[in-house]
């Protein structure tokens, strides 16, 4: 006869609750996670902030970077398994994971951080609010073509909260709209106004060349593009990329967001009017202090509308060399 | 030939579409573009070819596109290696990959779908590993060794390259008549190659090097399976490996080149692919990669079966996957997220049109 089920289940129960009893901090250090929408070199600032919580406390910290939505719904599981004390994360799905969510804030303490996810049991909010660093966004846009023109949104993927915010804010600001992070304009749309003609939005769901191809193309379909806006941290360079080959540079202007180094270069040298950059060190750092405090029982750091705001900021020609000099500091290079 | 000139007439026919569609599908820029990237996903099609003509298959094309393109900048940038020894390296990586798999499948007999599988997964991972998963990058440098892929050649060099194109079509419609076989397949891609000679210069239209790159591989490989004895040998091999064997053929050694072929030509790819682009994600670069290659090889007239290759038919594959992409964003920005349904629908037609076109004389 073949072995039952049941003596299956026995020894593997054993071993997952071995495992669940052994955790990872060693002599009762606190451990806490990080949990990245995906690998990108703004994570890494994120994770240096983080770290450096975890130096400063003496707790231990560990930053996850998932590939996609599944990966991290698996790795939220595990961390539960693995009774993490806190964790914060940055939701892919935020539509979509709220059962997953939901589940690990029973377990554990759970903020979202950087982009947020509303509808579940989370504590907090800590992040910016990225429709307004969208609108912010947009002024650039329209500082960079004061006339108006055509202008076309380059995204890695709109599922995001973070990232529909984001985009709404550039769309709202350039067409003059009034504040309303609630409205969402469906991609397959062209919107025109103020003299700006928004052509579309491109995603490339992280696949770099397909990022690029999509800016080639769009310099193909429309020779007179005014501005590109790159929203998401390797936008930016695949658009600089882009015209470079084009020999475009300069001459379709260049609007981004976050702070990869050729973007900053751009802006250095002038391919670039401006970027709206978050604070990732802040991001990781102040998640794995709020964690810290909540799960020491402090939870006075929560507030009242669940939001921590760490604000973005604009980074042009006057400001880029110190913010370089800075970003370089802090990561230790 | 048939197959090649069913796929051919589609792809004109798509570009004809396209052309009416959007304006900007016939602009020189856009058709520079377009020949860069049937160049490197052409390499990568023809790499995959060889091992689908011996029957197996290789899923770890977009590993191995990852391992080199992510290892190019890191060599170069974060280890400090010259390029002269990088590019050697990396070929070697890639070739050492290929000679693994093909000892396995070859000596050790286990499937090649389960070797290039468990490949697929343990290059990426290497390189996520090596590399810490962080993003790999020339920053502003190597803008000369980035011309292999960014660069162009003049019209005059294209035009010259028609011409050597037209004058060896022209000998090959003249040695198939000699030999009582059909002219017109060899004499009308003579006439076209002419054509697009005149067309380049007249448009001024500067050939991209993926694109250079591309031809003369795909010339040496077809030289290869047409001209020489082990060409002969591998379609053999691929028909009837047993049989194949039986007749003296050496069919390990065979088999150990085919996949050598595939990961060496998946390794330039990706060296030219992170050119390309600048700078590759170890998570992503290269993820799905061996599918739009096996797509194209398929749509070109390779079976999986083995034993049938046509390199111009891979060409035409991939030219016809990248023509559809290009069109997508060209024509409809706002239905871009419908770009695979319509690439896998157009894809399913042409090979349904194919059998459609192989029953009809047999049922006569």
């Amino acid at each position: 006869m073949k072995p039952s089920l049941a003596c299956w289940i026995a020894p593997l129960t054993a071993l997952a609750l071995l495992g669940a009893c052994s955790k990872p901090a060693e002599s009762g250090k606190k451990s806490y996670a990080f949990l990245t929408n995906g690998v990108a070199s703004f994570w890494d600032i994120a994770k240096a902030g983080a770290e450096q919580a975890g130096q400063d406390l003496g707790v231990e910290v560990s930053v996850l970077m998932p590939d996609g939505v599944v990966q991290q719904n698996q790795m939220i599981e595990d961390l539960v398994i693995r009774q993490a004390d806190g964790i914060a994360i940055s939701p892919i799905d935020a539509e979509n994971q709220v059962d997953a969510i939901d589940r690990a804030a029973a377990a554990t303490h759970l903020i979202t951080a950087d982009s947020d996810a509303p509808k579940t049991k989370r504590l907090l909010y800590l992040g910016m609010d990225n429709y307004e660093a969208g609108r912010m966004c947009g002024k650039l846009v329209k500082e960079a073509l004061p006339d108006g023109g055509k202008v076309m949104i380059f995204i890695g993927r709109l599922e995001q909260d973070n990232a529909r915010g984001r985009r709404q804010g550039v769309i709202d600001e350039l067409l003059g709209r009034s504040m309303d992070p609630t409205r969402f304009d469906p991609p397959d749309a062209v919107l025109s106004g103020n003299g700006y003609e928004i052509l579309g939005t491109l995603t490339d769901q992280f696949d770099r060349l397909r990022g690029k191809q999509n800016v080639d193309d769009t310099l193909s379909a429309h020779p007179d593009l005014g501005c590109a806006v790159g929203l998401f941290v390797f936008n930016p360079p695949l658009i600089l990329e882009s015209l470079r080959a084009a020999g475009k540079l300069g001459q379709v202007k260049v609007v981004g967001f976050d702070e990869a180094e050729e973007t900053l270069a751009g802006i250095a040298a002038g391919h670039v009017h401006g970027t709206v950059v978050q604070n990732p060190f802040e991001y990781g750092r102040r998640s794995i202090e709020v964690l810290h405090a909540i799960a020491s029982g402090d939870r006075s750091v929560i507030p009242e509308n669940g939001f921590i705001n760490i604000p973005a900021r604009e980074i042009r020609k006057d400001n880029v060399a110190e913010f370089q000099a800075d970003l370089r500091a802090k990561l230790g290079r | 030939m048939k197959k090649q000139a069913g796929m051919f007439l589609v792809l004109v026919a798509v570009c004809v579409i396209a052309a009416l569609l959007s304006p900007a599908f016939l602009g020189v820029g856009n058709l520079e573009n377009l020949t860069r990237r049937i160049g490197l996903f052409g390499i990568i099609g023809i790499g995959v070819a060889f091992v689908i003509v011996t029957g197996g298959i290789d899923l770890s094309i977009g590993s191995v596109v990852c391992l080199t393109g992510c290892g190019l900048p890191w060599l170069l940038v974060q280890l400090g290696l010259p390029p002269w020894l990088a590019l050697p390296v990396l070929l070697g990586v890639s070739a050492v990959v290929g000679l693994w798999h093909g000892w396995l499948v070859a000596v050790v007999k286990l499937q090649p779908f389960v070797v290039t599988l468990c490949g697929l997964l343990v290059y990426r991972g290497l390189m996520r590993g090596v590399t810490q998963s962080q993003s790999q990058g020339f920053g502003s440098g190597f803008q000369d060794l980035r011309w292999w892929s960014t660069g162009k050649l003049p019209p005059e060099a294209g035009a010259v390259g028609c011409a050597l194109a037209t004058l060896l079509l022209a000998w090959m419609a003249w040695r198939a008549r000699k030999s009582g076989r059909s002219p017109l397949p060899a004499s009308a891609a003579a006439v076209l190659a002419a054509l697009i000679g005149g067309a380049i210069m007249q448009a001024g239209f500067q050939v991209p090097m993926p694109c250079v790159i591309l031809i003369v591989l795909a010339t040496l490989t077809a030289a290869f399976f047409h001209l020489t004895v082990w060409g002969r040998h591998l379609l053999a091999l691929g028909s009837n490996e047993k049989a194949a064997r039986f007749s003296g053929i050496a069919t390990t050694r065979l088999t150990l080149l085919a996949y050598v072929a595939c990961a060496l030509l998946a390794g330039i790819a990706g060296m030219l692919f992170v050119m390309e682009v600048g700078s590759a994600q170890p998570s992503d670069f290269g993820n799905f990669y061996e599918l739009y290659a096996i797509a194209a090889a398929v749509i070109g007239g390779c079976s999986l079966r083995g034993g049938r290759i046509s390199v111009v038919g891979v060409v035409l594959g991939a030219a016809l996957m990248q023509v559809l992409r290009n069109v997508m964003v060209l024509a409809f920005p706002s239905q871009q997220q419908l770009e695979l349904a319509v690439i896998g629908v157009v894809i399913l037609l042409g090979v349904l049109a194919d059998a459609g076109m192989r029953r009809l004389p047999a049922r006569k």
